[in-house]
Order: structure tokens, then C-alpha cells, then sequence
């Protein structure tokens, strides 16, 4: 990059530079993280952005009805089935027609890591030019609280619902955006509300290593409604979520994994479940299992990042 | 079919699929996405060589599936792009819901099914089974009938998609196994006269696309009024694709000598008391034996249907009212019915066929061949029926266990 280094922003509302094109009060539940993150992207990114968006908690208002949506930004309403299909389509168009594009994919942790997984890494494969921007509430909240794959372990779901025979989700989830980073992508991070200064660089990070390819950005984002959480607990949340090591915070580069927040002592996996109903029925063993299962992602993404480094052999890819 | 002799085209031996992948290429799409399968996989291919020499300047998505070839095609299609896309059974049927969805967004996609069976057991041979699989998903389906009519359909099918006043995506289909794979004389038009007859959509008004900060979008949940609005300008857009369809027909022997008729092409039926319908590569079979039993005296005609979505009704009935008997020949099922798929839909006209009899023709399923001895069979019990014989309403040609009817 031969672009000047510019002044180094701090405070998050300098990133702020756009307007919110979205309408005042819509129709998310109060203390919805979801809102707070789609809010956030086209104030940082700007309001040029081509967002798609697909059935799920962001369609009432991403999408709208009829032909009003409840903001200012250009949008298309994708499948849950198809949707890196669809951006893949705008991206490559806008491509061939030499117009200036910035095609945002949003979606949930649904389409990102279940149904619509097969097209996002298949995107991804093929380095498709577009940011994919998944909002984890780690389940299908639309369709009232069901399990996805990164449902974790322990917490009911209306699919994985408390019972004689059952304690909630009883598998471990997936880590979506490690899966991601090893499709050695030009640019891949996890980032949360807690952390919006982090979250507004990694969102222009991500706009401008899209000039190289395919960028995945996996952003937790607390559900107060399906978690059984306090409305005006979901920053906290996000903040436990990352201190307990629960969602650490990186970036990877061509897959060159690097933590862009190390926390010294981690806390106990217990002070972020504690803050939600959906945990509640964990005892003592069921939150060794989930403790050990963030321990274990933490040390393999360590592990990886320093192998990553070790690695003397350049990456095929890079040039 | 009028034939003149054009000189400024060139004529080539090639393949269906050969001709599909060159009327694409002629066409100029800016976006083509598209996945492998029998009988399809040769237009990729022969796609792929076009971009990897150059000669072919689109963007190529190779994508990891059939689904998100259509989910592509569809996005760029939106965004303003002219997009190009093949498939053929389990393929077509894997892309249902982008198919449905590029429909309701009345996205202008083109695309080519190589017509195979679509069932529970794996079938890799003939049939239109896929096609009607996907026949109430909204789009304008096309039928050829060898390899010059798929070549000469595939650009058709860009002035009906993109005019202004349709903006419905079209289907063209041909027969796989018998058409994808059968070489043939083939007229390729320059690609000067290509672009002059496509040049007609530039002139008309623009449609609204998907742009980059202007506010637009598209995909919004359609409810009440503003659903039924939507669906009803669908509707009302495939009624008038119907008589568009014809002038484009006119218009393209304008330009390269060649005209089919529009939504239905007549053989010898002017003068016939009875009447075969049929679509697709049996026909060549169908008229070379109406050739020779009209050397015998009988007075027997085609109606070859090349439109089949929207139903081209108002053209089937002018040419079949009055008839005497009339034999459809379905290369698929229509489940919960005994007849097949366009005999059913034309019993429906019955009442309008001023006393014309129907009888169905189920052949050619899973590489059975329509042979010229079948279409013999065809033509003797339609001629009996026209007689005022007993015949039987369903006869599974090809499946003699199956005569006496379901
Ligand atoms: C193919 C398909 N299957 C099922 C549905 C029903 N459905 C609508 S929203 C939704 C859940 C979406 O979950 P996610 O993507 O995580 O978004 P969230 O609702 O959590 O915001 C489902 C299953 C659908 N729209 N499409
Ligand atoms: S259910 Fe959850 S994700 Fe959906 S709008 Fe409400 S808080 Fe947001």
C-alpha cells in the first residue's frame, strides 16, 4: 500500500464519519446487538455500501416491506441459501462495469455457518470481492431461538430446550471464524461491541484489503431476547464474552493469524455465562466442559498464530 | 422453418451444446456463472475455452454449485449485467429456489436446460422431467428443436428477457443425450448482425438496477397489495411475452433469414384432420414421418410447441379448433394425473376445440427413443380416434406392459 499513513483515530465516534441512514426507531428488541453493529457498519464504512441482507432478525428492517426499507442505504434481500451467491454476483458485475462498489454481505451465524456455509466458503475459495460480515446471536433468533452451529455448549435453545433427557446443547460449537481464516482469505477477523474502536478499524481494514479479495468478518453480537439477558447488559455481555477468552479478538491476514486484544488473566468462562438465562441450567460439569472447550480454541489459535509466524515458506498466494 | 441463404454467416458441424455456448458468446452476457453436469457440462466447457482465449470477455464464476450459479447470475442480472447460465436436471432443480427467487425479482437471466430426467432413481438419460419440475416458477420457457433452433433461441431469448416491457428470465431447452451431443449444420450468424439485433434493447428505456449509493433496493417482503401488485404485473408481463416473442421471431429473419413462427411452429397442418403435438428434438422425427404417411393419403399435421411457458393457448387453439383427433406426445409425467404434462394442460382447452379428440403419448423418458416406428404407432391411433374408435386416453409408448391404460 502506498497510501500516506493517515492520523491514527482513537475515540470511536471519530470513526463515526457518515451518516446513520437508518430510520430512528425500528423494529429491533431493545438492547439488540444486531441493531447496534448494522447501525455502526454504513456511519464507519459509509453510506455507498451495497448491503445484503437475508431472512432473519436484520429483514424487517434491513429489507423492509413492500418497496420501503427503514434506511438509505442500496440493498437486496438474498436467500439464506445463497447469499455469498448473490454478493459474489454484485461484486463481480460491478466489477466488469468498472463501477466503484463496496458490496457488504450480512448475515447471521444461520446462513453464515449452516444453511448458507457451503456459498460463503465456496466465495471464499474463489476470493470473491466483497466483505462478508456475519453477526453471531449464536442461533436462529428470527424463527424464535432455535440451535445453530454456534449455539454453545450448554445453552437451551427451543430446539435444545431443558428436560428430563435433556440440558440444553449438548456439542460444542463451531469456530466459524477460524474455519474462515484457513481459507487463507486476504483479510479475516472477529470482532464485538465492546470493542467498537477495534470493530471500526477491522471494518475499514476489511474495505480496503477487499481491493485484494475475499474479506470475513465474525462479529458477536448478543441476542437479550433469545439469551434470556438484560437489555442494557448486552455491552457487558460482550465485554465478559472477550475478558473470559469466550470470543477472543484477532485478525488474519492471508491467514497469518495475529490477537489484536491479549487478555493478561483471563476470568472464568462462569462471569459471562452468569449474565444469561440461557446457561442456567449448567452445573459445575457442564461448565468445566465449556471451559475447557475455550481453553482449547484459545491454545489452538495461539498455537496457530505462532506457527503461522515460525513458517519461513511464503504463502503460494501472496506475492 | 423459411430458410434463405445468408452470406454473411458462417457454417459450422457442432454439437447443441456447442451451439448453446456460441449463441452465448455471441450474446456478449457480462456476467456467466455455471457448474458441471451430463449433458450440460459442454457449455461450460466450451464457455470456458471462449474466456480463456480471450475471445470472450465476461466474468467467469466458477462456482462450487448450481445454486449459486443462479444466486450470481441473478444478483448481477439486478445490478445491470446481461448474464448467461446452463444447467440440466439435478442441477436445474438444486438452483429452485434462486430460480423462483430470480423470477419473483424479475431479473432478465438467460439461461439453457439440457432437458434430462429429474427422478428418485439416478437417471442419466432423456427426458423433459426437469423441465417440469421447474414450470410454475414464473419463467418464459423455450423449447428447440435441433442444434441451429437452440443457437437461434439463445438470442432470442435476450430480446424477450431484457425488452423492456417483459423483463421475465427465459429458459431455453433442448433434449440432452440427443440434441447436446448430436452434431449438426449449423448457421452461426456474424457477430455484427448479433449485435444489431440486440442493439433493439439499448434504444428502449433502461430498467431500474441496483446501484451503489443510490437508494435502491431490492428483496423487500412483499405483503397485501404490495404482493399482489408484483405478481399480477408478473402475470400480465408473460401474456404480452407471448405475442413479443412472435415479432422477435420476425424480426430475427429480418436480420438472418430464419423464422420459426413464434410461440408455435405448424407442419403441414393446414389441411389435417389429424394432429400430433409435440416440442423439442422429436419433432424432426414427427415430420419425417408425417412426410411419408402423407404419401399414403393422410392428412396428418404437426403442431410443435416452442413456447411452453406461458402456455401459448390463444395460437393452440386457432390451429387445432376443428380438428378431428389430436395426439400429444409428453416426454415427462405429470404426477397425480394419468396423461402428460401438455396433454393435460390442453385438455383444458378442450371445450374451445370445437370437438376435437384428445389422446396422451408418453414416450421417450430415460433414452427410450422416439423412433419413427412409435411415431407411426402415434399417428394410427390418433387417425382411429379421428375415426370414431375406441382408443385408449393414455398409452405409454415405449412400455408395451403398460398398454390397456393406467
Ligand atoms: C431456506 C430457508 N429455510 C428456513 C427459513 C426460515 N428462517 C427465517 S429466518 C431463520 C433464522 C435465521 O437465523 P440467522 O441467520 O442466525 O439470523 P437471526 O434470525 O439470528 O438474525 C430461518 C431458519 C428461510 N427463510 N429459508
Ligand atoms: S430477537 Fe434478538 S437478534 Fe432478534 S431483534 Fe430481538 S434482540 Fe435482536
Amino acid at each position: 500500500m502506498t497510501e500516506k499513513k493517515k492520523a491514527k483515530l482513537t475515540p470511536v465516534l471519530d470513526y463515526l464519519k457518515h451518516e446513520d441512514p437508518f430510520a430512528k426507531g425500528v423494529a429491533f428488541c431493545p438492547g439488540c446487538g444486531l441493531e447496534l453493529l448494522l447501525r455502526f457498519i454504513p456511519q464507519v464504512m459509509g453510506n455507498d455500501i451495497v448491503i445484503t441482507g437475508t431472512p432473519s432478525c436484520s429483514a424487517p428492517v434491513l429489507l423492509g416491506q413492500n418497496n420501503q426499507s427503514w434506511h438509505k442505504l442500496s440493498y437486496f434481500g438474498t436467500l439464506m441459501t445463497g447469499a455469498a451467491a448473490n454478493a459474489t454476483g454484485l461484486a463481480r458485475y460491478y466489477k466488469k462495469a468498472g463501477i466503484d462498489n463496496t458490496v457488504v454481505c450480512f448475515n447471521g451465524d444461520g446462513t453464515a455457518a449452516d444453511i448458507g456455509f457451503g456459498n460463503l466458503s465456496g466465495a471464499a475459495e474463489r476470493n470473491e470481492p466483497f466483505i462478508y460480515i456475519c453477526y453471531d446471536n449464536e442461533g436462529y433468533m428470527n424463527t424464535g431461538v432455535q440451535k445453530s452451529g454456534t449455539t454453545p455448549y450448554g445453552a437451551t435453545t427451543t430446539t435444545t430446550p431443558f428436560g428430563a433427557a435433556s440440558k440444553g446443547k449438548n456439542l460444542r460449537r463451531m469456530n466459524l471464524a477460524l474455519k474462515m481464516a484457513m481459507h487463507k482469505i486476504p483479510y479475516a477477523a472477529t470482532a464485538t461491541l465492546s470493542d467498537l474502536g477495534d470493530l471500526a478499524k477491522k471494518l475499514l481494514k476489511a474495505k480496503e484489503m477487499k481491493e485484494k479479495g475475499f474479506c470475513f468478518l465474525h462479529v458477536f453480537a448478543p441476542c437479550p431476547t433469545g439469551w434470556g439477558a438484560a437489555p442494557d447488559n448486552t455491552i457487558e455481555i460482550c465485554r465478559r464474552a472477550v475478558k473470559t477468552n469466550y470470543f477472543p479478538l484477532w485478525e488474519a491476514e492471508n491467514g497469518k493469524i495475529r490477537m489484536t486484544k491479549t487478555i493478561k488473566k483471563p476470568k472464568p468462562v462462569k462471569t459471562y455465562t452468569e449474565l444469561m438465562k440461557k446457561f442456567k441450567f449448567m452445573d459445575e460439569e457442564d461448565h468445566k466442559i465449556l471451559q475447557d472447550d475455550v481453553d482449547y480454541e484459545y491454545c489452538i489459535l495461539g498455537g496457530l498464530s505462532v506457527l503461522e509466524a515460525e513458517c519461513q515458506l511464503p504463502l503460494p498466494a501472496d506475492e | 422453418m423459411n430458410t434463405k441463404a445468408k452470406e454473411r454467416s458462417q457454417i459450422k458441424v457442432i454439437t447443441g451444446n456447442a451451439a448453446a455456448a456460441i449463441g452465448a458468446k455471441l450474446a456478449r452476457p457480462d456476467v456467466v456463472a455455471a457448474y458441471p453436469i451430463t449433458p450440460q457440462t459442454e457449455v461450460i466447457e466450451q464457455i470456458s475455452s471462449f474466456h480463456a482465449s480471450g475471445e470472450m470477455d465476461c466474468e467467469l464464476i466458477t462456482v462450487e454449485g448450481e445454486n449459486s450459479a443462479m444466486n450470481a447470475v441473478m444478483a448481477a442480472s439486478l445490478a445491470g449485467g446481461r448474464v448467461f447460465t446452463a444447467s440440466s436436471s439435478w442441477g436445474l432443480v438444486f438452483m429452485y429456489d434462486a430460480i423462483l427467487a430470480t423470477a419473483g425479482a424479475r431479473a432478465p437471466v438467460v439461461m439453457v436446460n439440457v432437458n434430462r430426467e429429474t427422478p428418485g432413481i439416478i437417471a442419466v438419460s432423456s427426458g423433459q422431467q426437469d423441465m417440469i419440475s421447474t414450470r410454475d416458477s414464473g419463467w418464459i420457457f423455450l423449447i428447440a428443436e435441433n442444434c441451429q433452433e437452440v443457437l437461434d433461441l439463445v438470442l432470442q431469448a435476450y430480446r424477450l428477457a431484457e425488452d423492456y416491457d417483459i423483463q421475465v428470465p427465459v429458459m431455453v431447452h433442448y433434449d440432452g443425450f440427443y440434441l447436446s451431443y448430436l452434431s449438426e449444420v449449423v448457421d452461426v450468424p456474424f457477430q455484427e448482425d448479433v449485435d444489431q439485433f440486440l442493439s433493439v434493447l439499448k434504444d428502449q428505456p433502461q430498467r431500474t438496477t441496483l446501484k451503489p449509493g443510490k437508494k435502491l433496493g431490492c428483496g423487500s417482503h412483499g405483503i397485501l397489495g404490495g404482493y399482489l401488485e408484483l405478481r399480477h404485473k408478473h402475470v400480465t408481463a408473460m401474456e404480452r411475452s407471448k405475442a413479443k416473442f412472435d415479432q422477435i421471431d420476425k424480426e430475427y429473419e429480418e436480420i438472418f433469414g430464419r423464422s420459426y413462427g413464434g410461440q408455435i411452429e405448424k407442419y403441414k397442418m393446414d389441411d389435417a384432420d389429424v394432429v400430433l403435438v409435440g416440442s423439442g428434438s422429436m419433432c424432426g422425427t414427427i415430420k419425417s414421418v408425417i412426410d411419408e404417411k402423407r404419401e399414403q393419403g393422410i392428412k396428418i399435421g404437426l403442431l410443435k410447441m416452442r413456447m411452453y411457458r406461458p402456455f401459448p393457448s390463444e395460437k393452440m387453439i386457432a390451429a387445432l379448433k376443428g380438428k378431428k383427433a389430436i395426439g400429444v406426445v409428453d416426454r415427462s409425467l405429470n404426477f397425480g394425473f394419468k396423461g402428460g404434462p401438455i396433454y393435460t394442460e390442453l385438455k383444458s382447452f378442450e371445450s374451445k376445440l370445437e370437438g376435437a379428440k384428445l389422446v396422451s403419448f408418453i414416450d421417450g423418458i430415460a433414452n427410450t427413443d422416439i423412433t419413427k416406428e412409435n411415431v407411426g404407432k402415434m399417428i394410427d391411433m390418433t387417425g382411429d380416434l379421428a375415426n370414431g374408435k375406441d382408443v385408449q386416453e393414455v398409452t405409454w409408448v415405449s412400455y408395451p406392459e403398460a398398454q390397456g391404460g393406467i
